[in-house]
């Protein structure tokens, strides 16, 4: 199974130029094109696609999200048990492991290394067996009352 | 169907520079297994008789294992297999770090060389085609180096294993290392890999691993961290000293249960067992003439591991483990870092050569490790070395004038750099000490200790006769990795496996029962092979086994991963075929199963006159036929009877 690209696309390239797998290719202003074959199902192309040209695996049409409201990872580190199971999940690489947390525990933690590198695929948190990951919307995009200009103000700051 | 296999694997031709995919069978998986059994499987009948192991007819899988990347634990074993150059029998050899699950993510279980490159190359799979590119540049460079060099090309995602100098110059004990200090380092697979010119392999693929049922390959992942993750503080390194001093001087022998070495694991590592070891005799002395007696606690604490655990600066862990028995130490002098000397290492490097130096253990191991040079065979080489210079076999003028004075630490590095150099004398040693006693002659084979022509690791037979067994009757002889009665012990397959006979946790037991061939011990080393193979189909670290088959479910973790539902027994059916198929390899290469019986010295033949083991001698002959016996084997000459392979469904042609 795989995502698919229907013809409400415009060969903006957006998810060509995201995709993990370099699973999509096509020419500029033609339709596009997954290789089922390749892709991973990481729903990457499918945040980014504003045209809601990219259909998911069970053939929903995805919704386009803004980055910087894309989940990320964040770490449960009394539950972690340092196994790095996340850090080999990870398409993009951009998860590491931390250098020893201190002399008492000279284990090493993984954390969000390269934060813009990150597409939110949530493979980390769910290849983790113990539950030490959780997808959760960046902290300092949200104002603690949940009120509405937050989404306004974090839009811009995405821009 | 997912069922966490990838259900292909890459031919790579390297003579002619061409890829073949070849998809696997379902039914191959469910009779063999993936990882060592699929290799099993797959150069049973492609390695012609009478193949050269460093000749293009060689063929060079590397695997990774069946439970790998499902979320099961443990499971980040990789294991590269051929026939072997050491002992020209079936090889293999078995390694963790995070190449295991990079085979998975380019979408194979494994992947094949045969053949032969004319240049040196290495294999790069990336999002498409793989690809030979040229290796001339790094050809020559130790395996850190070039891992650098690689990973700075390709970036972080790239999964790298590469070899040292030692492989390239085909030394009969080199082997194939990753993640900048671990190796797959037995069988001399190292050299195979330099016969055929492939320097390295570099890994970044993507493809997702997709078991039948992750939440339940999770679920029991959570009960099995819980055990791991229980740690009560354990005190100083010298409580573990002591114990092996009293275990030494009881007449009775304890059962062990597994969360005993597993704490030891976790606070020190493999190491834990550096000064306990020589106390309690199981670890062997001066090229195994020694005893406890020549290597008291004064000597050993050149090891003692609270100060090897002091260079620490970093926990190491292998991909999917919880436990992190490995770690990353810093040192000075040439090289700054190292990872954490294994227990083998230290003792090969120390006790075996009566090296009391502790700066020379960091130094040569990390040196043989760049070198991808088996630490064990090293040290084993450098101590049969030192006897022979001591009874006057090797003179000075062989050995272009070092001095190799038992515990000569200087010599010792020396020698070691001739070895991975193959400079004057160290061209002889680089092959291991029986190739060297072959080439030296002048009674200097009296001094080997070998099995099939591989150094048995630090694990004496004279101590635990389990070990003697499995180094004698293993398709590949001199392997410490597959049974003994301790592990036995640990393995708890009684609480699973019908018909098994039970040794209860802490059950005290008299030692001389440990030396009597009974049915009972065939049985055991038996399941341990037949276990083990499934351990090793699934690519877990036995490490993780030892918490015993209740706490570490293998069989459980394969059901949920695959969506079969085997029995325990149907498992250990899997494991006895993977065996007899092996077995059936050597026949089919001229093996004589007998040969491969360990040296007589390491059997207590004579018997010690002094220290742990003194007057303990391995019924070796008896133990072997009744193993054999139990696989269906001709128990006179360790041959797979014809009506066992057809039971198996093996051909033995
Ligand atoms: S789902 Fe991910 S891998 Fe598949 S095409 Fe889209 S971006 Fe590429
Ligand atoms: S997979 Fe989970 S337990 Fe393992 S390192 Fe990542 S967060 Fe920690
Ligand atoms: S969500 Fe996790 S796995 Fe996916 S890109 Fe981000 S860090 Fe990597």
């Amino acid at each position: 199974m795989s995502y698919t690209i229907i013809e409400t696309c415009t060969g903006c390239g957006a998810c060509v130029r995201i995709c993990p797998a370099r699973a999509i290719t096509g020419k500029k202003k033609d339709v596009h094109k997954i290789d089922g074959d390749l892709c991973i199902e990481c729903g990457a192309c499918g945040r980014v696609c504003p045209s809601a040209a990219v259909k998911d695996q069970f053939g929903h049409v995805c919704v386009m999200v803004k980055r910087s409201q894309w989940k990320r990872p964040a770490f449960a580190g009394d539950l972690c048990m340092s196994c790095s199971m996340c850090i080999d999940a990870c398409p993009v690489h951009c998860l590491d492991l931390s250098e020893a947390k201190g002399p008492k525990d000279l284990h090493g933690y993984p954390y969000l290394k390269e934060e813009k590198a990150c597409i939110g695929c949530g493979f980390c948190e769910a290849e983790c067996p113990v539950g030490a990951v959780t997808m959760v919307v960046p902290v300092q995009q949200e104002t603690p009352k949940k009120t509405k200009p937050a989404a306004k103000t974090a839009s811009r700051a995405a821009s | 169907m997912n069922r966490g296999y990838m259900g292909k694997v890459l031919i790579v031709d390297l003579s002619k520079g061409e890829f073949r995919e070849e998809t696997i069978p379902d039914e191959v998986y469910e009779k063999y297994l993936s990882g060592i059994g699929l290799a099993a499987y797959l150069l049973y009948d492609r390695i012609p008789r009478e193949a050269d192991p460093l000749g293009p007819e060689n063929i060079l899988g590397f695997v990774s294992g069946l439970l790998t990347g499902t979320g099961s634990l443990f499971s980040g074993r990789w294991m590269v297999a051929g026939k072997s150059p050491l002992t020209g029998t079936w090889g293999d050899a078995n390694c963790g770090g995070s190449f295991s699950p990079a085979i998975k993510r380019c979408g194979y279980d494994g992947i094949f060389f045969t053949g032969m490159s004319e240049t040196p190359v290495y294999l790069y799979i990336g999002d498409r085609k793989p690809q030979l590119r040229d290796a001339s540049h790094l050809w020559g460079k130790d395996a850190i180096e070039t891992e650098e060099m690689l990973q700075d090309q390709h970036g972080p995602g790239a999964r790298i294993a590469v070899i040292g100098p030692a492989g390239e110059r085909l030394s009969l004990i080199s082997g194939i290392c990753n993640d900048k200090g671990r190796i797959a380092a037995r069988s001399g697979l190292g050299a195979v890999m330099g016969s055929k010119r492939l320097k390295a392999l570099v890994l970044d693929g993507k493809k997702r691993i997709v078991p039948y049922d992750r939440k339940t390959v999770h679920k029991l992942s959570r009960t099995c961290n819980k055990w791991v993750q229980f740690q009560p503080p354990l005190g100083p390194s010298i409580g573990t000293a002591l114990i092996g001093a009293l275990l030494r001087i009881l007449p009775t022998a304890m059962a062990m249960d597994g969360m005993v070495y597993k704490m030891i694991l976790r606070q020190w590592g493999t190491g834990g067992m550096n000064q306990m070891s020589p106390e309690w005799g199981d670890s062997p002395v001066k090229n195994w003439k020694g005893s406890s007696v020549d290597w008291p606690l004064k000597k050993s604490k050149s090891a003692d591991p609270d100060l090897v655990k002091k260079s620490e600066y970093v926990k190491y862990h292998c991909y999917s483990c919880p436990l992190g028995c490995g770690g990353k130490c810093s040192m000075t002098g040439k090289y700054s870092e190292t990872h954490k000397p294994e227990y083998e290492s230290v003792l090969a490097l120390g006790g075996l050569c009566m090296n009391e130096d502790t700066d020379s253990l960091f130094y040569l191991n990390e040196l043989l490790n760049r070198a991808g040079m088996d630490t064990i065979s090293a040290g084993a080489t450098v101590a049969w070395a030192m006897e022979c210079f001591e009874q006057g076999i090797l003179t000075l003028d062989d050995t272009d004038g070092l001095d190799l004075g038992w515990g000569n630490a200087s010599a010792m590095v020396a020698l070691i750099h001739k070895m991975i150099d193959r400079e004057g004398i160290g061209d002889i040693l680089a092959d291991g000490s029986r190739a060297a006693a072959e080439k030296i002659g002048r009674g200097s084979e009296k001094y080997t200790v070998h099995a099939g022509g591989q150094e048995p690791a630090m694990h004496d037979g004279r101590q635990d006769p389990g070990f003697a067994v499995h180094y004698s009757v293993e398709p590949t002889p001199g392997r410490h990795t597959i049974g003994a009665q301790l592990y036995y012990e640990m393995f708890q397959l009684w609480k699973r496996v019908r018909g098994l006979p039970k040794k209860l946790p802490f059950q005290i037991y008299h030692k001389n029962s440990k030396y009597r061939a009974t049915e009972n011990h065939a049985l055991e080393t038996a399941a341990c092979s037949k276990y083990m193979n499934v351990v090793n189909g699934a690519g877990l670290c036995m490490f993780g086994t030892f918490l015993g088959i209740k706490r570490t479910p293998t069989f459980d973790w394969l059901n949920a991963a695959t969506g079969w539902n085997k029995t325990p027994e149907e498992y250990m059916e899997i494991g006895m075929r993977i065996q007899t198929l092996k077995q059936a390899f050597n026949i089919r290469h001229g093996i004589d199963p007998r040969a491969n019986r360990l040296s007589d010295r390491a059997l207590g033949i004579p018997p010690q006159p002094q220290g742990a083991n003194k007057g303990r001698t391995v019924p070796i002959e008896k133990m072997m036929a009744d193993y054999w016996s139990q696989f269906g084997w001709d128990p006179s000459t360790g041959a797979p009877t014809g009506e066992t392979l057809a039971r198996l469904g093996l051909s033995g042609e």
